[in-house]
C-alpha cells in the first residue's frame, strides 16, 4: 500500500503529486501488478485534499494504462514501470557517475543542479 | 427545493439588516453550486459570508431574491461561534443529534469526529474552542446531510486537528458525495480541499466557479510594460520598467512576457486587492 | 425527572433544563414536608371545646401558630409562582437560546421551528402545571386546617388563587407571555424582568377587578345606631355597607359614635331610612374563579398565537 504525502508549497498540482508518487512507487517496486491503490476516501482522510483530485489522479494513471478501476472493488495496479528496481544497470551507472562527480569536488547542490538541467534538456515537454 | 444536480442556488439574493435604513449585508447574489462540490466561501471579514450561510441554512429570510437549498432535514449547518448547549455533556449532545434527526442519524460518523479526543462525560461548558468545534462538526456529520454549511469551521483548531478534521470532511464527501460549503478568511485552510470557489466582497460575489477553471482562465505575467489588451486586467503593478499583472485571458497571450498559472492565493489576493474600496 | 420515555425535542428540553426541573421537584417536596410536618405538630395539642359544640385551637398550640404563619408566606409564594414560571420561559427557555445563538443549532436539525418552540412550551407547561397542582395540594393540606381564620379568608389574595383554578390559568398565561416576550426581547435578563412585570401586572389588575365580575348580594335592614344589625352569612366577603336615605340615596360608610343621637339619625343632613350591606357569598367563589380563569386563558391564547406568528415571521 502506498501513502501519499501532499506538499502544498511545491507548486506542483496536487493531482500530479499523486500521479508522480504512484509512479515512483511503481518504479521502486513498492507497488506491483495486482496491488490495490488506497480508496479515494482513504487518501482524502489522510491528506485532507479534495476527493475529486484523487479521482482525477487515478483517471490519469488509468489513462496511462498503469492502473485499472474495478467496479465496486477499487483501483488496481496493472503494469509496472520500467527501469525501477534498485539493481538495474542504469542505477549502477548513475551511482558510478555520482562517485566520480564527488571525487571531482562537486558538492550535493552542484550535482543536483547538473542533474536537473540534464533532465530538463532530455525530457522537455513530458509532464510527470 | 433545488434543481437536479444543483445543491445550492441563489437568485438575486439580498439581505438587509436593521430595517428600512439598514445595511445590505448581501446584494444581488447569483450562483448555482453543483452537487458534490467542496466550495470555499472566501472573502474578508464582513463580506457577507456568514449571512449567506445563514440564509442557506434557512435561519433567516432573504430581504429580496431567493435561495434554494435542500430541506432542513437534508442540510447541516455549523455556525461560526459553534453554538452548543453548555449544560449538556458531549454524550448528551450526540444523543441530541440522534433525537432531533430521527431516521438520519449516523452514530459512527459522529463518533469518528469525536475520536478519542473527548471525554463523553465532559460538559460542553468546560470544552475549549477546538473541542467545541469537534462536537459541532460531529453533530453536522452525524446528521448525514446532503449539504454541509460550515462557517469558519477550522478557525479554533490546531494544525493537527485541522488536518484530521478536514480529512474526515473530505472522506465524508468522497463516500457520500456530500456538497460542502466552507467559509474562511484564511486561504491556506481551504487550498487543496476545495474544488469550487465563491469569493464575496462587500456583500457581492466577485468570483464564482470551479477552482481549476478559474485558475486556468487567469494568467500571471511578468515582463516589460505594455498594452495588455484584449485581456481583462485583474491587477497590475509596475516597478520601474517591469510589469507584473494578473489577467483573465481573452485568447492566447502574445507578447514578451513570462507567463505562469497563478496559485489560488495569487488569484484571491489580486481580486481582493482590486475590489478593495471599489464601489459595492 | 426520568427522561427514559422521552423522545426527540422533548428529551432535549428535559435534559437541558433538568436542574430547573429538579428544583421544582425539590420545592414541591419541601412544601409538602413543611406543611405536613406542621399539621402533625399541630395535632399534638388538642383543641379547646367551647359552648355550643364549637372548638378552637388552644392558645399554647405553637404548631397551629406556626402553621398559620407558614400558610401566610405560602399564600404570598403562590402568587409569585406565575411570575417565576413566566420569567423562566422568557429567559432561560427562549431568550437565552436566541441570545447565545444555540437556536442556530436547534433550528438546523430536522425539527421545524414550530415544533422546536412547541416542544419547549409543552414541556414547560406540563412541568409548571404539575408543580402548581402539587403545590396547591400542599396548600390545601394546610388550608384544611387554617382556612377561614384571619388573614386566610377564601377571598384573600394568595389564598383565593391557590385554592381555585385561577392560579393554573395565570401559570399558563405566564408560559405564553414568556414565549412571546422571550422572542421579542432576545436578552435573557431583560426578558425575564419584563415577563415577570407583565404577569404580575395582570395578577394585580385581575385581583382588583375580580369582585366586579358578579353582582353583589345586597341585604338591607333598619338603621340602628352603633351596630350593624344586618347578618351576613358567616363567610361572605363584604364589598360595601352604609345607609340608605329616605330618598333612596346610598350613603356609603357609616357608624357614628357620637352618643345621644337619635336612632337611625346619625347623619343629620339626610333622613335615614335603612342600612345596606353588599357582599359576595362564598358561593361566588367558583363562578368568579372560572370567569377569571377564562379571561386569563383567552389572554394566554392571544399571547401564544402572537408568539408563533413572531416565530414564523423570523424563521422560514
Amino acid at each position: 500500500m502506498v501513502e501519499y504525502r501532499i506538499d502544498r508549497r511545491s507548486g506542483v498540482a496536487t493531482y500530479l503529486q499523486i500521479v508522480q508518487q504512484t509512479k515512483q512507487a511503481l518504479r521502486m517496486g513498492l507497488l506491483e501488478p495486482g496491488d490495490k491503490l488506497p480508496t479515494a476516501r482513504e487518501v482524502v482522510e489522510a491528506t485532507a485534499i479534495n476527493p475529486n483530485t484523487v479521482l482525477k489522479a487515478y483517471r490519469e494513471l488509468e489513462r496511462e494504462g498503469l492502473v485499472e478501476a474495478r467496479r465496486g472493488l477499487g483501483t488496481f495496479v496493472r503494469a509496472t514501470l520500467g527501469t525501477g528496481p534498485a539493481d538495474s544497470p542504469f542505477r549502477g551507472e548513475l551511482a558510478d557517475w555520482a562517485r566520480r562527480a564527488r571525487a571531482a569536488g562537486l558538492d550535493r547542490e552542484d550535482v543536483a543542479a547538473l542533474f536537473t538541467s540534464v533532465l530538463k534538456e532530455h525530457f522537455e515537454g513530458d509532464d510527470a | 427545493m433545488t434543481r437536479d444536480g444543483i445543491a445550492l442556488e441563489a437568485d438575486l439574493l439580498g439581505k438587509k439588516y436593521g430595517g428600512r435604513s439598514g445595511r445590505w449585508a448581501l446584494r444581488e447574489c447569483e450562483f448555482a453550486l453543483p452537487a458534490g462540490r467542496v466550495c470555499a466561501l472566501v472573502g474578508p471579514n464582513g463580506a457577507g459570508k456568514s449571512t449567506l450561510l445563514a440564509l442557506a441554512a434557512g435561519l433567516v429570510r432573504p430581504t429580496e431574491g431567493a435561495i434554494r437549498a435542500p430541506a432542513r432535514e437534508q442540510l447541516a449547518y455549523v455556525a461560526q461561534e459553534k453554538p452548543l448547549h453548555p449544560r449538556l455533556t458531549v454524550a448528551d449532545t450526540l444523543r441530541m443529534g440522534r433525537e432531533l434527526n430521527p431516521g438520519r442519524w449516523n452514530e459512527d460518523a459522529a463518533r469518528r469526529v469525536i475520536a478519542d479526543e473527548l471525554d463523553p462525560r465532559a460538559l460542553v461548558h468546560h470544552l475549549s474552542g477546538g473541542q467545541r468545534t469537534r462536537v459541532a462538526l460531529a453533530l453536522a456529520l452525524g446528521k448525514r446531510a446532503e449539504l454541509l454549511l460550515l462557517d469558519e469551521p477550522m478557525a479554533d483548531l490546531d494544525p493537527l486537528a485541522r488536518h484530521q478534521l478536514m480529512g474526515l470532511l473530505m472522506a465524508d464527501a468522497a463516500e457520500h458525495g456530500t456538497t460542502v460549503v466552507m467559509s474562511s478568511h484564511i486561504l491556506t485552510e481551504l487550498e487543496g480541499a476545495c474544488d469550487h470557489l465563491l469569493l464575496l466582497h462587500g456583500g457581492r460575489i466577485r468570483l464564482d466557479g470551479p477552482v481549476d477553471e478559474l485558475l486556468s482562465a487567469h494568467t500571471l505575467l511578468r515582463g516589460p510594460v505594455g498594452d495588455l489588451a484584449p485581456h481583462t486586467v485583474v491587477e497590475s503593478r509596475t516597478t520601474g520598467r517591469q510589469l507584473t499583472a494578473l489577467i483573465r485571458r481573452q485568447g492566447p497571450v502574445e507578447g514578451p512576457w513570462e507567463t505562469t498559472e497563478p496559485s489560488l492565493e495569487d488569484l484571491l489576493l489580486a481580486h481582493l486587492r482590486t475590489t478593495e474600496g471599489a464601489p459595492a | 425527572m426520568s427522561s427514559l420515555a422521552l423522545r426527540g425535542p422533548y428529551w432535549v428540553t428535559v435534559r437541558q433544563y433538568r436542574r430547573t426541573l429538579w428544583l421544582a421537584g425539590a420545592a414541591v417536596i419541601l412544601a409538602l414536608a413543611v406543611i405536613g410536618g406542621l399539621r402533625i405538630w399541630d395535632l399534638q395539642t388538642p383543641d379547646v371545646h367551647v359552648e355550643g359544640g364549637f372548638t378552637h385551637p388552644a392558645d399554647d398550640n405553637r404548631g397551629y401558630g406556626t402553621l398559620r404563619m407558614a400558610m401566610e408566606y405560602f399564600s404570598m409564594a403562590m402568587t409569585l409562582l406565575p411570575l417565576l414560571v413566566g420569567a423562566f420561559v422568557a429567559g432561560p427557555l427562549v431568550a437565552r437560546e436566541l441570545e447565545s445563538g444555540t437556536y442556530k443549532l436547534s433550528l438546523t436539525q430536522s425539527t421545524s421551528p414550530a415544533r422546536w418552540l412547541g416542544s419547549k412550551l409543552r414541556t414547560a407547561t406540563a412541568a409548571a402545571l404539575l408543580t402548581t397542582l402539587l403545590l396547591m395540594a400542599a396548600y390545601a393540606l394546610g388550608w384544611a386546617r387554617v382556612g377561614g381564620s384571619s388573614q386566610l379568608h377564601w377571598s384573600d389574595r394568595g389564598s383565593y388563587e391557590a385554592t381555585g383554578t385561577a392560579l393554573l390559568g395565570h401559570v399558563l398565561l405566564a408560559v405564553a407571555v414568556g414565549a412571546l416576550v422571550g422572542q421579542l426581547i432576545r436578552r435573557t435578563l431583560v426578558a425575564m424582568a419584563v415577563t415577570g412585570g407583565i404577569v404580575g401586572l395582570v395578577l394585580l389588575i385581575l385581583g382588583a377587578l375580580r369582585w366586579d365580575f358578579l353582582p353583589v348580594t345586597t341585604i338591607t335592614g333598619p338603621a340602628v345606631e352603633n351596630a350593624s344589625v344586618l347578618s351576613m352569612p358567616e363567610d361572605g366577603l363584604i364589598m360595601s355597607q352604609g345607609l340608605i336615605s329616605t330618598f333612596g340615596n346610598r350613603l356609603p360608610g357609616w357608624f357614628c359614635f357620637t352618643d345621644g343621637t337619635p336612632v337611625g339619625a346619625c347623619r343629620t343632613d339626610e333622613p335615614i331610612a335603612a342600612q345596606y350591606l353588599d357582599y359576595h357569598p362564598q358561593s361566588h367563589f367558583w363562578p368568579t374563579q372560572l370567569i377569571e380563569t377564562g379571561i386569563v386563558l383567552a389572554l394566554a391564547a392571544l399571547a401564544l398565537f402572537a408568539a408563533f406568528r413572531v416565530l414564523r415571521a423570523r424563521h422560514p
